[in-house]
């Protein structure tokens, strides 16, 4: 997406920067804080903590805490609000830095299917009978990234 | 945008392509002078404010403590979306293209015309989709090789740019002693991602395989292309 060459650096640099601004304004606030809220609803009600427990024995096996499912139910809404739930579970305490580790490759590629469906698959008229295929590789996928983060770190 | 292209690539593109890689590798990670070839030296640290407190603050919790630590992140990804607006217009993602072409035969069974949404799928998912639809009207892919690329487009849809704006973020959370809480750095995350995205794909190759349909290119071992 080069346009005239004659651009000074720093224009482009800026141009880009000011993306960055609108995607933060529009995407990542709004995401961050839905997630917050969220978080402290699960709190509030007691749901986190017996999430955290059912979870418990499958998360386990990927060197997680059972709290680390409510990443993955985050991400399957949207990859932001996945993101945003890990930083609020962090900043209770409940993840480490190694588990961001190895959230962090699985959340996007379990992410957001719902909107994808619409985005990718409806425009390129994939078959209706692969779009459960399609959401299942990405959650087995996701599975094998936090596999592979558990040997990687 | 048009699904074909015959732009040559210069050995510019090529050091674009290699900055982009090192910039975000964490590899020159470090306060010498070459930290200046990293991301996150770059990207720098919020001041304390009061008693060694961040702007943040501590103890907040809810709507407005999300709000407050969403403004935190918003810095980091201008500052991601600045420098990969400059890598772009230097041609970084033409060079990954041109390196990609030949690879796209044996790493999933599409044809090399595909590159180009390939690596715009990274980007924008919208125009991908769309330049899909038109290399399968065209012919250049059949209806198998369609969904296996869509697969690959589905999986960690948007990588580049839905990680910048959201993913980028955890790995600046800090432990309360002020260092980097993740082991890992944004570059490894990315090649993590981009190689089980190419995994996804080859999953859909064998899905479809098992369930009949016939793909007519060399099917090659598993564990090689996640190599």
């Amino acid at each position: 997406m080069a346009v005239a060459s004659k651009k000074m650096i720093t224009d482009i640099f800026v141009e880009g920067a000011r993306k960055g601004w609108n995607t933060g304004a529009m995407s990542i606030i709004p995401n961050i804080m839905m997630a917050f809220i969220l978080i402290k609803a699960l709190n509030v009600t007691g749901a986190l903590s017996v999430l955290g427990v059912l979870f418990e024995p499958m998360m386990a096996m990927v060197g997680l805490p059972g709290e680390g499912a409510a990443v993955l139910l985050g991400a399957l809404m949207s990859m932001g609000g996945g993101a945003g739930i890990v930083v609020g579970l962090f900043s209770e305490g409940l993840l480490t830095g190694e588990h961001i580790s190895i959230l962090a490759p699985a959340i996007y590629l379990m992410g957001s299917p719902a909107q994808y469906i619409g985005r990718i698959l409806g425009v390129v008229g994939t078959k209706g009978s692969l779009y459960p295929v399609m959401i299942i590789i990405g959650i087995i996928n996701g599975f094998i990234a936090m596999f592979l983060m558990n040997i990687l770190i | 945008m048009h699904s074909k292209d015959n732009q040559s690539v210069t050995i510019g593109n090529y050091i674009a392509l290699a900055f982009a890689i090192v910039f975000f590798s964490g590899l020159m990670q470090s306060s010498e002078w070459y930290g200046v070839f990293d991301f996150t030296t770059l990207n720098g640290a919020f001041g304390a404010i009061f008693d060694g407190a961040s702007f943040r603050g501590a103890g907040g919790s809810g709507a407005r403590d999300g709000f407050i630590f969403a403004l935190t992140i918003v810095p980091t990804c201008m500052f991601a979306m600045g420098v990969i607006n400059i890598l772009e217009h230097f041609g970084a993602l033409k060079a990954a293209r041109k390196l990609m072409t030949p690879l796209m035969r044996p790493l999933m069974g599409l044809p090399g015309t595909a590159t180009l949404a390939l690596i715009g799928s990274l980007q924008n998912v919208d125009i991908a989709s769309s330049m899909t639809k038109e290399l399968q009207d065209r012919g250049e892919l059949n209806e198998k090789e369609s969904s296996i690329f869509t697969a690959f487009q589905f999986i960690g849809g948007g990588l580049i740019v839905n990680f910048f704006s959201s993913g980028a973020v955890m790995f600046t959370l800090t432990n309360p002693d002020g260092s980097i809480a993740a082991p890992t750095s944004i570059g490894l995350t990315i090649m993590v991602i981009f190689l089980l995205k190419i995994l996804g794909a080859n999953m859909m190759r064998l899905y479809l395989k098992l369930t009949g349909q016939k793909i007519e290119s060399v099917s090659l071992p598993m564990q090689a292309k996640a190599a």
